[in-house]
């Protein structure tokens, strides 16, 4: 139940995440060519509107999109490596290596999630939590903004430890399943949908043949 | 010796088979842990603001439009227009896929997404024909490499956001090479099919390529509003990903009609998973590069390579060499994002234009792309075959031998690629 | 002993002026201390990129750098918005008994709690308007798009002129003012020479409307731990270096219009005192706007420092 939530969760975030950069960055696009128009009124009422933070946001929902992305990533198996050699071993020597991996990309997440953390906590969470709190901060430095939208850089660093430590997750589920039954997950290059369920040849083609 | 280090421990990393962005992250932590006073939160920053750059959003928005058009029945109408114009030549169904693959590659930004829109309509049907398997794995995943040198290219937005050139301009350089190389790879398989005497289609009149053109006609305007929206200043090169993306989305829903509301979550999630998985290696990337920089390592390879006093020629000889080889093994964004700030700093040194210089790296990664063990293409073709690896790679060889002579022709004739964007008034 | 390591990063090419001064600091800096501190700069961007530097000087990953004034905004020190503001320096006499006055030291002081220490400010120049139609009066700004970099100043001042003020990564500026994705931008002289923006701009209008300048800032914590010794010789390095990077960059600038209208690709606009007064009069209302952002308080005291009345406009 949990797991299913969690998946459905993260597959709705990216996916809405890049649906609504590229949104953004599209009407902005509209708009600036619109109001460079001398149309009387209209361009009065476009130039009442600012798009100055579209750049800043969308770059903002593609980096959430990509740490959240790579832990959806690991589930689907589309992370791969130069997996000649593993491909040639057998048995034990290859379960070593594969498990060795997964392991690896465990260690990074973990550490991500470590440093991810410090990073949030030096860069501005510290002292909002300290003052938030009524308390002195201590030795925190109050944190920087982002420089279009003017939100909480710690806030917006978050992406580093949560992605990370669900892609850490991934891994895990990925290392246990290997383990429990062998099998890892495969990103199918050669599937899209759309194609392998309509008509697999153009109709022309089909014609262009009988005749 | 920190060079020593650093590159072992990647290689070492590498070869037991862990994801690129793994093995790079683990090897600077490791270095900087014990070799370096840097902090290591500097690590997680850096994986943020490693893809924290505007230009690089083209390649998520580049690969949304992509999956819109290859779900959305584009590139289906793209085949039939194609089949249409050139299906009556020798070879016909394989003339067909050269030809698709360039209208395709001028509206995707990534080759193995173009050898998969063309490679599943297109290979299918020349095995039915009784084309041999060989022939159309061959024609389907060189041409596919288009889809990287033909614009737009994921490749080149790399390659530009690397090295802080300009996008649009690399894109036009694209356009001429680009040409050429369809016309090299038309030829092979106009000689391989008349070797082997494979079929041709019938000749199709005028009215029915006009009918064919118009089915196609949305798709094609794409190319025209990629292009021109750039050129006539209606928006960078970044913003004509987004563009290209929503119009996709509309041509796909509104126009063909070939997918519903219910297949854009899945398209989108899809598009996602890909691009995060090249963004979790361009933020790798970038901690590798910086822990590379702050060690002085480039500028010192780049003295090393500078005081071999090899000059232009010899220079762009072994800059074709080693990414040849390193085609063999790694996939395009890494070669890239790891070699490009290396070699960049000398080409500049010795007076080869940047520009130019992208155009060289893009080709090498094409050719890379259908070299095995690792060729993305390859492993398209294969899926969608369900030949071997090794079948496959044999399958690829005279393509692969064209595509070296368009290499070598591609380095040593620069106008080749600069002259469009030149004329243009872009550098 | 090892020498002390100082990292020196910025964003900048080595020739530019504020490159020179990198490397002229590195010079001083070994000699008067006799090497025990040793400076590498990393000029480009090669080592942090404009956004994550300061994180990366707060962290103690890098021990000097020298922003753009600009960026000092988002990091909660909004008073440095100052140096943004249009028109408020008639020229570099007003702006140097700001910089090397008690304001500039004060507003340094604003860096401490950040864990940052003011060294020097370091002039890259007063900026000039550029467009494909000559920019004479306000009106003629009327749904421009403006090519700025990142700041809520900025944004202000284009939209006090009607136009549209779009941000934009510097790498893609040429080819957007080429194509026409911005009709104009702003820059000093230099940075509009260098980057070579009068090619494709055929007007450029000697405004000198606001200022672009940097601050040389360095990791506080490593700054107060160095010998007395080696603090006061850097200290002496960094005095004069900033006299030799503000003179080339006056310098540069000078010649870098000269330059343009040596090029003759770009008509260049010297605006009648009448035709500044009323681009003022649009622009100088942007210091009233902005001063709830900027503080009040360092609004007057730059007046003051200056003897600039903004009534004395009405
Ligand atoms: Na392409
Ligand atoms: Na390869």
């Amino acid at each position: 139940m949990f797991r299913r939530l969690l998946d459905r969760l993260e597959e709705f975030t990216i996916g809405a995440l890049l649906a609504i950069s590229t949104l953004v960055i599209f009407l902005a696009v509209v708009h600036r060519y619109l109001a460079g128009f001398a149309i009387p009124y209209l361009q009065d009422w476009l130039l009442g509107f600012h798009f100055g933070w579209a750049q800043e946001f969308a770059m903002i929902c593609a980096v959430w999109m990509a740490k959240f992305g790579a832990a959806y990533g690991v589930r689907t198996g589309i992370h791969v490596g130069v997996d000649l050699l593993v491909m040639r071993l057998h048995g034990g020597a290859r379960r070593a290596c594969i498990t060795l991996g997964l392991l690896c990309g465990l260690l990074f997440c973990g550490l991500l999630v470590w440093y991810g953390v410090r990073l949030v906590w030096e860069n501005g969470a510290a002292y909002a939590w300290y003052t938030g709190l009524g308390r002195d901060p201590g030795p925190y430095f109050e944190g920087p903004l982002t420089a279009d939208l003017e939100w909480p850089s710690w806030m917006v660093y978050l992406a580093i430890p949560l992605g990370s430590a669900l892609m850490g997750w991934r891994f895990l589920e990925v290392l246990l399943g290997y383990w429990r039954d062998g099998t890892l997950p495969q990103h199918r290059v050669a599937h899209v949908k759309g194609l392998d369920e309509g008509e697999g040849v153009p109709p022309s083609v089909e014609q262009g043949a009988s005749r | 010796m920190s060079a020593a280090i650093l590159f072992g421990m990647l290689f070492v990393l590498m070869l037991v088979g862990m994801p690129i962005g793994v093995a790079l992250g683990l090897t600077v932590i490791t270095y900087m842990a014990f070799w370096t006073p840097v902090p290591l939160e500097s690590v997680a920053l850096k994986m943020f603001t490693g893809i924290e750059k505007f230009e690089l959003l083209a390649i998520p928005f580049f690969i949304l439009a992509g999956t819109f058009l290859t779900s959305g029945g584009v590139a289906r109408r793209m085949i039939r227009f194609a089949n249409s114009m050139v299906g009556h030549v020798t070879g016909g169904l394989g003339m067909t896929a050269v030809l698709a693959c360039a209208l395709f590659a001028a509206v995707s930004g990534s080759s193995p997404a173009t050898v998969l829109a063309i490679g599943s309509i297109l290979i299918p049907a020349m095995l039915k024909q009784g084309y041999s398997r060989r022939f159309a794995i061959g024609t389907v995943a060189s041409a596919g490499g288009l889809g990287i040198l033909i614009p737009p290219s994921i490749v080149m937005v790399m390659y530009a956001v690397t090295t802080n050139t300009s996008i649009g301009a690399l894109f036009m350089a694209g356009v001429l090479p680009g040409l050429v190389l369809v016309l090299m790879l038309g030829a092979i398989t106009y000689w391989q099919a008349r070797k082997h005497g494979f079929a041709r289609e019938a000749k199709v009149s005028w009215r029915e390529r006009w009918q064919a053109l118009r089915e196609a006609f949305w798709g094609l305007l794409l190319i025209v509003i990629v292009m021109g929206g750039i050129y006539a200043g209606i928006f960078t090169a970044t913003e004509a990903a987004a563009m290209s993306a929503v119009y996709a989305a509309v041509i796909a829903l509104f126009v063909y009609r070939d997918m519903t509301w219910r297949d854009v979550p899945r398209v989108l999630v899809d598009s996602a998973n890909m691009s995060s998985m090249l963004f979790f290696i361009i933020a790798s990337a970038s901690l590798f590069s910086f822990i590379l920089t702050s060690e002085q390592i480039p500028q010192m390879l780049a003295q090393a390579i500078i005081d071999l006093g090899l000059g232009p020629i010899g220079f762009l000889l072994v800059v074709n060499v080693l990414l040849l080889l390193a085609g063999n093994l790694m996939e395009p964004s890494s070669i890239i994002l790891i070699l490009a700030p290396i070699l960049f700093p000398v080409a500049v040194a010795l007076g080869i234009d940047p520009i130019h210089f992208g155009v060289i790296m893009t080709v090498n990664m094409e050719i890379g792309m259908i070299t095995p063990p690792v060729g993305l293409n390859l492993f398209v073709a294969s899926g969608i075959t369900g030949a071997g690896l090794g079948e496959t790679s044999r399958a690829v060889i005279p393509w692969l031998l064209t595509m070296l002579v368009f290499l070598v022709l591609v380095t040593y004739w620069p106008t080749l690629s600069l002259a469009l964007p030149q004329a243009l008034g872009m550098m | 002993a090892e020498p002390i390591l100082l990292k020196f990063s910025h964003v900048v090419a080595e020739d530019t002026p504020k490159g020179k001064g990198a490397l002229k600091f590195k010079e001083l800096a070994e000699k008067y201390t006799e090497g025990k501190v040793k400076v590498e700069v990393y000029p480009n961007s090669t080592l942090y990129k404009d956004k994550e530097e300061l994180d990366a000087l707060q962290m103690g990953a890098v021990q000097m750098l020298a922003p753009s004034l600009a960026k000092f905004g988002p990091l909660g020190v909004r008073q440095f918005e100052v140096f943004d503001l249009p028109y408020i320096f008639e020229g570099y006499e007003d702006l140097h008994k700001v910089t090397y006055g008690p304001v500039g030291k004060k507003l340094f002081a604003e860096l401490e709690p950040k864990g940052i220490k003011g060294l020097a400010y370091w002039d890259n120049g007063f900026k000039v308007f550029s467009a494909n139609r000559p920019l004479r009066k306000p009106e003629d700004f009327k749904g421009l798009k403006m090519r700025i970099q990142s700041s809520k100043v900025l944004e202000a001042q284009m939209r006090a002129l009607g136009a549209i003020p779009q941000v934009m990564a510097f790498s893609e500026v040429y080819q957007a003012l080429q194509t026409g994705v911005v009709d104009g931008t702003e820059n000093p002289p230099s940075n509009l020479y260098t980057q070579k923006m009068h090619e494709v701009q055929k007007y450029v209008t000697l405004s000198d409307h606001g200022y672009l300048g940097y601050a040389v800032i360095v990791n506080k914590r490593f700054w107060d731990g160095l010998p007395d010794e080696v603090r006061a010789a850097l200290e002496k390095a960094m005095e004069e270096a900033t006299v030799y990077a503000n003179d080339i960059a006056a310098e540069e600038n000078a010649k870098a219009i000269e330059a343009v209208k040596a090029a003759g690709t770009s008509e260049i606009i010297t605006l009648s005192a009448e035709e500044k007064l009323a681009l003022k009069k649009a622009l100088v209302p942007v210091h009233e706007q902005m001063s709830g952002r900027i503080g009040r308080s360092v609004i007057e005291e730059v007046y003051q420092a200056t003897g600039f009345d903004p009534k004395s406009l009405r």
